[in-house]
């Protein structure tokens, strides 16, 4: 028990230690050896610029992907697939689980509207909404009335009240879908509903899917072979109130849905993120989400995975669910707002800990997985937290600290040149994120001027000083914590609706 | 993921590891100075020349062979040695020098100034100029023998300030007050102040400026200063330093502040603390005479002239040896 609190700790403090031992080191070898540190720079701007490059690519497929599965009928796909293990499509259930804490009706009635939108049969699907019990009295009639507005349009709406301070919990969105998923459970069980029949989504209170999205779902589910060896991912998009939210708020939301994007383009990384489906037998197999961690949406892949020795996967459906930018009326607020955010985004570190003690405890899954999959985690966490410093940050460090005789060298002569090439050259990525975003926007409100639109083209632009800012910095801040052991509080992104 | 999709990115992702592998030795090698050879198939070291001219677009010539670009340029690739660079421009001197161009570093010729072969000469106003006189916001005063005028720097806008023309014929020294309202002239024995807002406000042909004779002594004059506050001037000859008081309607005030051992030497105002330097002969700790460096602080501390306002004391000008 020693013994695995203290691999525990030492798997918290490598991804920090590895962030800060890199910038560290590059600040002390730009006084030392400067020279190096420009190669080290320039080969970074580099690898960068090439690695913009490929992801840019990927985003358009995935885009080309998303174009062509939007024409799709997906229920008439569904009623053509023949049996498969026992299963046709009359005899799938879609259970939505919306764990709540304080979201009024102006957030869930929309929720529950795009459901009542989906053209999936509504006979067949289940609404959970489980609230807070430390919201307190009004949140809880909030959400009986609007059972008594809805439940009518489904096969049954349950709404229920998580209690606090259950044993083993802390205050995390886990613990409250954990308890509504329990209470679907006792429904399923006295309907008699088999569990592989169900296929369960876990949407965040402001999540709108798209009238496909059942349908989308229900047909990935049927066609795979391996259903319940897999979740299923669908697109998440930030547009329930772009066109009202803060630049900096929509560039980084926007930037969001573009790496969720890319991330299905590259499935042997691709982890469950925010909103996503699952068979409701995995969900019981593996003792339901975590109910002490706040990276939830992406644990409860590494719990499958683990649980079923490295053979679970994520099916990406290129069909979106779109959600709340997070954003303020004024800009510093919508930074703090986003930064928060971030953070715990970025807190999804605490899964690179989580995964080396479930390896170190199974031995079933092969070694090569297990360091590929270790590598991949490590890899993006350690990418995110110190990319945006070096190129803003550290690049310019060899000149500024490197001496006269440094800058009579040809690197040092040099660098400011490459590196702005090199620069230049990945703003072209910029161009096609101009593109994209008028392609995935929603169509524009009334109340919202026709010039608009030109802001959101030219937004972009800043994206430069966004990365400076909080491009870096929330990660470093996530692993720092980790790092330390001063561990993160579940923190709601406060949503925040145009009225 | 659909296998087409799986091929398309398998295909991109090789593409950019290969594009990575073919760029980084090109652009590394190029940043830090070495040249592929593919004849000989071999990496040697170079060096960069910065060359930059005032003006620019000079032709750059290496080793007597002409370089395709003109300055400022960057000339990339140079085998590390000696080169001999000549800058040269039509119209003006050429520059020449031999730089050693070292592996891997920036040789720089950054301050090239080329100057042209025949300096533009623009005659500035009438003839008849004794001497003239420059502010320091930008005037220039003509001393001539049918008055005082004034004009810009590059000679227009000529005015006569004064008809006054009764100019000595050899002006050791001229000084502007700081206010640049008004600016002295002296010979070896007189000192004269030209009073600039004398009548600022005169119509066409009235006199807008006054020249006055501010001190007349015996011994030669070795230099003229404004006193802080320009209402006095300083006034050194070779045997002593005096104060003259510039308006006076009756007597006007001359005080003598010391009195040389012997003449001074290097003498040196500095106008910003108001402290006179000058060298005298004194008596050191053992007795015995010597040269040394004195100062006078002219101009009074804030605090002293605080003092001196509430006790209404004169103020004094205390000295001390260095």
């Amino acid at each position: 028990m020693k013994r695995d609190k203290l691999w525990k700790r030492i798997f918290e403090i490598i991804p920090g230690f590895l962030t800060w031992a890199t910038l560290i080191g590059l600040l002390v070898l730009a006084f030392v050896k400067p020279i190096w540190v420009a190669v080290f720079v320039i080969t970074f701007d580099l690898y960068w610029v090439i690695r913009t490059l490929y992801l840019t690519t990927l985003l358009l497929f995935a885009y080309r992907r998303l174009k062509i599965e939007r024409r799709y009928d997906w229920i008439k796909r569904c009623k053509a697939l023949a049996a498969s293990g026992g299963l046709t499509y009359g005899d799938i259930y879609h259970a939505v689980i919306f764990p709540s804490y304080k979201e009024g009706p102006e957030i869930l009635t929309p929720s529950i509207a795009a459901l009542e939108r989906a053209d999936y049969p509504k006979d067949r699907m289940i609404v959970v909404l489980s609230v807070e019990a430390r919201a307190g009295d009004a949140a809880w009639r909030d959400a009986v009335r609007l059972r008594e507005e809805h439940a009518k349009n489904f096969l049954h709406f349950i709404v229920t009240r998580h209690p606090d301070g259950l044993p083993g919990e802390v205050k995390v969105k886990g613990a409250n879908a954990t308890w509504g998923a329990k209470v679907l459970k006792d429904y399923i069980d006295s309907m008699g509903i088999g569990y592989e029949r169900v296929v369960v989504s876990c949407f965040d209170a402001d999540t709108c899917a798209d009238p496909e999205y059942f349908g989308c779902l229900a047909y990935h589910y049927l066609a795979n072979p391996r259903r319940t060896r897999s979740s299923y991912q669908p697109i998440p998009v930030y547009n329930n109130n772009i066109w009202h939210a803060r630049s900096v708020a929509r560039i980084l939301e926007l930037g969001s849905s573009f790496m969720q994007m890319i991330e299905t383009m590259r499935v042997e990384k691709f982890v469950t993120f925010s909103s996503h489906s699952m068979s409701f037998r995995t969900l019981v197999d593996v003792g339901y989400w975590p109910v002490d961690m706040i990276s939830d949406d992406s644990v409860i892949y590494w719990k499958c995975f683990l649980h079923y020795n490295g053979d679970y996967h994520v099916i990406p459906m290129y069909v979106m669910v779109s959600m709340d930018v997070a954003t303020e009326r004024d800009i510093w607020p919508t930074i703090v707002k986003q930064y928060k955010q971030k953070r715990r985004w970025a807190w999804g570190v605490e899964n690179f800990p989580y995964l080396m003690m479930g390896f170190m405890n199974n031995n079933r899954i092969p070694l090569g997985k297990k360091i590929r999959r270790a590598l991949n985690i490590l890899e993006s966490h350690y990418t995110w937290a110190v990319w945006a410093v070096i190129v803003t940050f550290i690049a310019p460090l060899p000149l500024i600290f490197g001496g006269g005789l440094f800058r009579q060298t040809a690197i040092g002569y040099n660098l400011p040149s490459v590196s702005a090439t090199l620069f230049r050259m990945s703003l072209l990525t910029i161009l096609v994120c101009m593109m994209m975003t008028m392609r995935l926007l929603p169509p524009r409100p009334k109340d919202v001027k026709p010039q608009k639109v030109l802001v959101m083209i030219t937004q972009w632009l800043l994206s430069p000083l966004v990365v400076a800012t909080v491009g870096s910095t929330p990660a470093i801040d996530a692993q720092t914590r980790l790092m330390l052991g001063k561990y993160m509080h579940f923190q709601v992104t406060e949503k925040s609706r145009k009225k | 993921m659909r296998p087409s999709d799986k091929i398309r990115r398998a295909i991109a992702f090789y593409f950019c590891a290969a594009l990575f592998c073919v760029l980084l030795p090109i652009v590394l090698s190029y940043a830090l100075g070495y040249q592929i050879d593919y004849h000989n198939l071999r990496i040697y070291k170079t060096g960069i020349l910065y060359v930059e001219s005032r003006p620019a677009g000079a032709s750059i010539y290496l080793n007597g062979r002409k370089h395709g670009d003109i300055t400022p340029a960057q000339i990339e690739e140079l085998k590390p040695g000696t080169y001999r660079i000549v800058v040269s421009r039509e119209g003006f001197y050429p520059w020449e020098r031999d730089l050693a161009v070292r592996p891997n570093m920036v040789t720089k010729a950054d301050r090239i100034v080329l100057f042209p072969v025949a300096q533009e000469m623009k005659k500035m106003g009438e003839r008849g100029v004794v001497d003239f006189a420059v502010s320091g916001n930008g005037y220039v005063y003509y001393m001539k023998r049918s008055g005082l005028y004034r004009s810009t720097m590059d000679g227009g806008s000529m005015k006569r300030l004064s008809a006054y023309s009764d100019w000595p014929d050899r002006i050791i020294g001229k000084s502007f007050a700081p206010s640049q309202d008004k600016f002295l002239y002296f010979t070896d024995s007189k000192v004269w102040v030209v009073n600039l807002n004398y009548n600022r406000k005169a119509k066409d042909g009235a006199e807008e400026a006054e020249v006055e004779e501010v001190f007349a002594g015996q011994d030669p004059i070795t230099g003229v200063f404004w006193y802080p506050g320009a209402g006095y001037i300083i006034v050194v000859t070779e045997k002593d330093i005096e104060a003259a008081e510039l308006r006076s309607s009756g007597t006007r005030n001359v005080v003598s502040l010391y009195r040389f051992n012997s003449t001074p030497r290097g003498l040196y105002y500095d106008e910003s603390s108001g402290a006179l330097c000058f060298t005298d002969i004194g008596t050191g700790k053992d007795f015995s005479e010597s040269r040394y460096l004195y100062r006078i602080d002219l101009k009074q501390k804030f605090f002293d002239q605080l003092f001196d306002m509430l006790l209404k004391k004169e103020p004094d000008s205390g000295y001390e040896k260095r």
